[in-house]
Parts: C-alpha cells; structure tokens; sequence
C-alpha cells in the first residue's frame, strides 16, 4: 500500500481536528502546518502566510468596521427608532409586526453587513413586541426574525461580499450593487409568507399610529435613515471605497449615538469596542485559518483540478450553478458561513472564469446561499441566535421558520437562472460584464 | 473546591481578573486607534486634500494585532467558531476523549512549527514599513506569542479534560458576531 499523498492526509487531519471540536480557525492552521511538515517545505510557511495575508489585506479592514458600526447603531438606540418607523409604514397590515420585522431589517440590511448583528439588534426589541401578551407564538417571533436577518449582508453593506471579493479578486463595489435587488425580492417573498400565514391565523393587526405623531416619529428616525444613503453615495458616487465608507459609517453611527440621541455613556461604548474586538477576532482567525490552508490549496493546485474535473462533465452554465448551489446549501447545513466562503468558493472560482460566469453574478448566488444556510439546521447560527434569546426549543423554531427557507430557496432559483435579477443595477451603474 | 472558571480567557497567567481586564483593554485600545486612523486618513484624504500614509499602516498593524492578540487573550475558549454537531450527541466521556486528542494534537504541530516561525519572524528584521520605518519582527512578533499561548491554553484545556472536567460546552451560541 502506498502513503496517500501529504494534502489528501492535510485534509484528513483537518476534518479530524474538526469534528474533534478543535476551533475551525485552529484547525486549519494545524492542518497546514501538517502538510508543510509532511511535504518536507519550511513549517514557518504558516506563520508567514498568516502575517502578509492579514497585514497585505486592505480590504479586509471593512470587516472590523462594519462589525463595529452595527455594535454601535444597536447600543446607540438608531435600531429602536427605526423601527417605530416600520411600525408607521406596515403595522396597520394582518400581520403587521412581522412586516414591521421585515422591513426594519430590509432598511437596516442598508447599513449593517452582517446577519448577527442585525438579528441580535433588532430581535432584542421586536421580538419582545412580537410576543408581548401572547399576540404571536414566541417560536414564530424568532423565526421571522431569524429569517429577515438573512437580507442583511445581501443588501450592500455587506461582510461576506468583501470577503468573497476577497478570494475572487471581483470588485466590492459591484457585487454590493448586485446585491440589492435580490435582497427586495427576498424581502418581497418573506412579506407574502408573513401576509398568507398571518391571515390564515389571523394574526392581530396594530393600531394605526396617530396621524400627529407620525411627523414626530419620522424625525426621530431621520439620522438613522440618511446612513444607508450616505453609505450609498459615498461608494457610488465615487467618493469612498467600501473600506473607507464602513469607516464612515461607524462615524457615523458614533455620532448620531453619542450627540444626536445622546443614549450612550463611555462604559457602553467601551463594551462596543470590546464586543467589536471579540468579534473581529473570532472573524480574523478564520480569515488566518484560510490563508493558511488556501496556501495548501494552491499550492496542489486543487482549484485548476478541480476545473478539469467539472470540464470532463461538459456542464452548461446554468448546471453548474444549480450543482454549486446545491452543493452549498448542504454544506451550509453542516458548517459556518464565512467557513465555506474562505475555504469552498475559492476552489470553484477557476471553473466560473472557465464556463464565462460572471464572477459577480457567481459571488451574489454564493452569498445568499450561505445565508441561507445560516437558517439551516443542525447548523445554523441564526437559529441558536434567536433560540438563545427566546428560549425556545430549537425544533419548534426550525418548524416556523421552515415556509421561510423555502421562499428564500425559491428566490435563490430566481437569482440563479435570471443573473440579470442580479447583473441589471450593476450593468446600469456601468459595470462591463 | 471551587470549579476553575472554564471561560477564562487565557491559560497560566491571565486567569486573574486585573489581568484579563488589561488585556481587555489592549484589544479595546487598538480597534479604537484602527478606528481613529482611519477617520483621520478620510479626513486628511478628502477634506483637506493630503493623504497622510501613515495612517494606513497604523490601521493595519491594529487590524493584524487585534486577531492575533484577541486570539491569544481575550476570547474565551467556548466562544470560538467549532463544528460541534458531534461533539455535542457524544457522552462527556468521549467528549473529553476528543479534546485531548485534538489538543495533544494541535499543541504537537504547533510546537514542531516554532522554531520555524521564530525564524521567519527573525528573518523579517531586515524588512521596514514604507512610512514609519517600523521594523518587521517586532510587528509580526505577535505570532509568535500567539503561537506560544495557543499552546499553553490548549495545554490547560487538555489538563482540565484529563482531571474529568467539561473544559468547554458549546451547546449556546457565541454572543459574538461572525457575519
């Protein structure tokens, strides 16, 4: 019997150290350092793949501060008078908080990049309201929650959009742009979801906010409403990477909290920056774990394999995006996010450039779909979020949320068969692909 | 006997809370000056019309430092991103089975990678940063201590598991965001 070669061991030690219950981050570093030391190259390789990655990567500056400006919009009340807006614009319908739900999260999703955060941000209050007095089973108050924070980095600002930029050298500035109208579609398919369920099971409508306190209540959320716009012009109107505009945005954020609403005191913010920090790190590490392990990766030479693997199938366009999704969506199930984005999508980048997919096109379906495997059990992080905060078990959330997954899916088809659903607004804001 | 607090953010050393506090504080102290730099680098850049470059490399070293320092010393070891599907259906036996096994594992790999990753680090001392000339292996170093602490920290996990101790228990989600 003959030695399996030192990446197919790699890869076993990976999985091992994995499914041991090692951190994903660590495991990956260890892995690589297996194979250097298996394949005979120099083990500080790790070390320096790690630095130069982290320290070379601008872009990925825009993590830490879109993490810190969503800490700072949910300490700083700007998530609160949001939504009493929401309530003005969609709470009078059957059904109306979990529109309120929706629609919160789709102007939110405008300045947030990242589900958690809009999850936790806007679940803590609404969630509270949802289930206030038995109006609406708690299970279905976290599910709707769980499923409208998805829209969050699909909708520009967004984490894993910079981190596919990332691997797949596509610009930032378009795949935000692509982004937007499959975020309202998802949003549009969660309303009808919300509007079928509620009048089947009538679902209480809220009472109409009084016509005179709704100038009051628009005012209040005015700061919170011009970031999504400033963000947006900023970008597009040239002015700013999407680096700098998260920069800004946290600026932001920081003042409307600090001077306009005057709702945070330097101990709060001290937790922000902690809770920002722990973040960035939990992030960083499986940022470090990849550049690592990518090293591995291209260095075998996996993602050119890997094309001449798929050509051997002589697959169109269009199946090989329904076998990537697919593939994905199983993934997602199994394991995190940004995990799969680091690790998986890398290697079918190759074989997108081959079949002439547009790699914006290609980068906006990967993104929803790993959201939606945030809403996939056993492992989706939403649903431990929301499970978490409402301590409810875990099946009877899965169960409410299930009509949600499969509207999300159905929209994920959508997006994959019709690439101008996510290639048109781009396309008009003069991208040329 | 009191049982040892298992989120303590770091083995040996940090376990008392003045220092963890400091440590806290470290990591709070570079997201505010990457935070800092960078509003400064936008306010040099676009309102006054003079880039400084500086502030670019000030970001990144706070950016390179926190994940490795926060790594090393504030995040607690429950709080990481695992794939604990498995981990989670076993008894606690096995459990702790599995985490010596990963640990002695990781701690091994590691070790054997130190001398290495002392000499890169070393190797960087001829390399300065374009703009304020800051040398190399002292910016890079913090991998070194993130390296050594790994494995002191995988080393106490392992020692709590051996003694019949849960040394994690991922069954709630991190608080803390991953996008």
């Amino acid at each position: 019997m003959t030695m399996p070669s030192p990446f197919v061991m790699c890869v076993i030690v990976l999985l091992v150290l994995a499914a041991l219950g090692l951190p994903i981050g660590l495991s990956m570093i260890a892995a690589s350092i297996f194979y250097l030391l298996a394949a005979g190259l120099d083990p500080g390789t790790a070390a320096e793949q790690i630095l130069n990655g982290l320290y070379n990567s601008y872009v990925l500056l825009a993590v830490p501060l879109f993490i810190l400006a969503a800490d700072l919009m949910n300490a700083g009340s700007l998530t609160d008078r949001l939504l009493k807006f929401c309530l003005v614009l969609v709470g009078r319908f059957r059904g109306g908080l979990g529109h309120v739900n929706i629609v919160s999260n789709i102007i939110f999703a405008g300045m947030s990049g990242s589900a958690i955060a809009d999850a936790v941000g806007i679940g803590r209050i609404i969630i509270g309201m949802m289930s206030r007095a038995g109006r609406y089973p708690v299970a279905y108050a976290a599910a709707i929650t769980a499923s409208a924070a998805i829209i969050g980095p699909i909708i520009p600002p967004s984490i894993p959009m910079v981190i596919y930029a990332l691997v797949s050298d596509a610009s930032i500035g378009y795949l935000f742009l692509g982004g937007v109208v499959p975020g309202l579609l998802l949003g549009a398919a969660f309303m009808v979801m919300n509007a079928v369920i509620s009048r089947r099971r009538n679902y209480p409508v809220e009472p109409p906010v009084k016509l005179r306190d709704v100038p009051r209540v628009t005012f209040d959320a005015i700061p919170a409403l011009l970031l999504p716009i400033i963000l947006l012009v900023g970008i597009y109107g040239g002015v700013m990477t999407p680096t700098e505009a998260a920069a800004a945005a946290a600026a932001y954020a920081l003042f409307a909290a600090t001077v306009i609403y005057r709702a945070m005191t330097r101990r709060q913010l001290h937790t922000v920056l902690l809770s920002s920090a722990k973040a960035t790190t939990s992030v960083g590490m499986l940022i470090a774990g990849a550049l690592a392990f990518n090293y591995v990766v291209t260095a075998e030479n996996i993602p050119v394999a890997v094309q001449h693997f798929v050509a051997g199938f002589h697959l169109s366009k269009t199946s090989f995006l329904l076998l990537v999704n697919a593939i994905l969506l199983v993934l997602g199930c199994l394991l995190e996010g940004t995990t799969i984005l680091l690790i998986i999508v890398p290697i079918f980048i190759p074989t997108v450039k081959a079949l002439g997919i547009d790699t914006v096109h290609f980068g906006v379906v990967a993104v929803v779909n790993i959201m939606i495997g945030l809403l996939t059990p056993p492992f989706g992080l939403l649903l431990f979020i929301v499970a978490n905060m409402t301590r409810q078990p875990l099946v009877a959330i899965v169960r409410e949320a299930a009509p949600f997954i499969v509207a999300a899916i159905a929209m994920l088809a959508l997006i994959t068969f019709i690439p101008d659903t996510v290639l048109w607004l781009p396309r008009v804001m003069g991208y040329k692909g | 006997m009191p049982l040892p607090d298992a989120s303590a953010p770091a083995g040996g050393a940090a376990k008392r809370p003045g220092l963890r506090r400091l440590a806290d504080n470290v990591a709070v102290a570079l997201i505010a000056t990457m935070f800092g730099s960078f509003l400064l680098q936008i306010v040099f850049r676009y309102v006054l019309n003079r880039p400084l470059g500086w502030t670019e490399e000030v970001t990144v070293l706070c950016w390179v430092w926190v994940v490795l320092w926060g790594a090393s010393f504030i995040v607690a070891d429950a709080d990481e991103v695992r794939f604990d599907i498995l981990y989670n259906v076993v008894p606690p036996r096995v459990r702790r089975v599995f985490t010596i096994t990963a640990c002695v594992v990781l701690i091994v790999l590691m070790a054997l990678s130190l001398p290495a990753t002392w000499h890169y680090i070393a190797f960087m001392r001829r390399e300065r940063s374009a703009y304020l000339g800051m040398r190399f292996d002292y910016l890079y170093s913090i991998y070194f201590v993130f390296a050594v602490v790994c494995i002191l920290r995988q080393a106490r996990v392992a020692w709590l598991a051996w003694r019949g101790l849960e040394p994690y228990t991922s069954v709630a989600p991190p608080e803390d965001r991953i996008p």
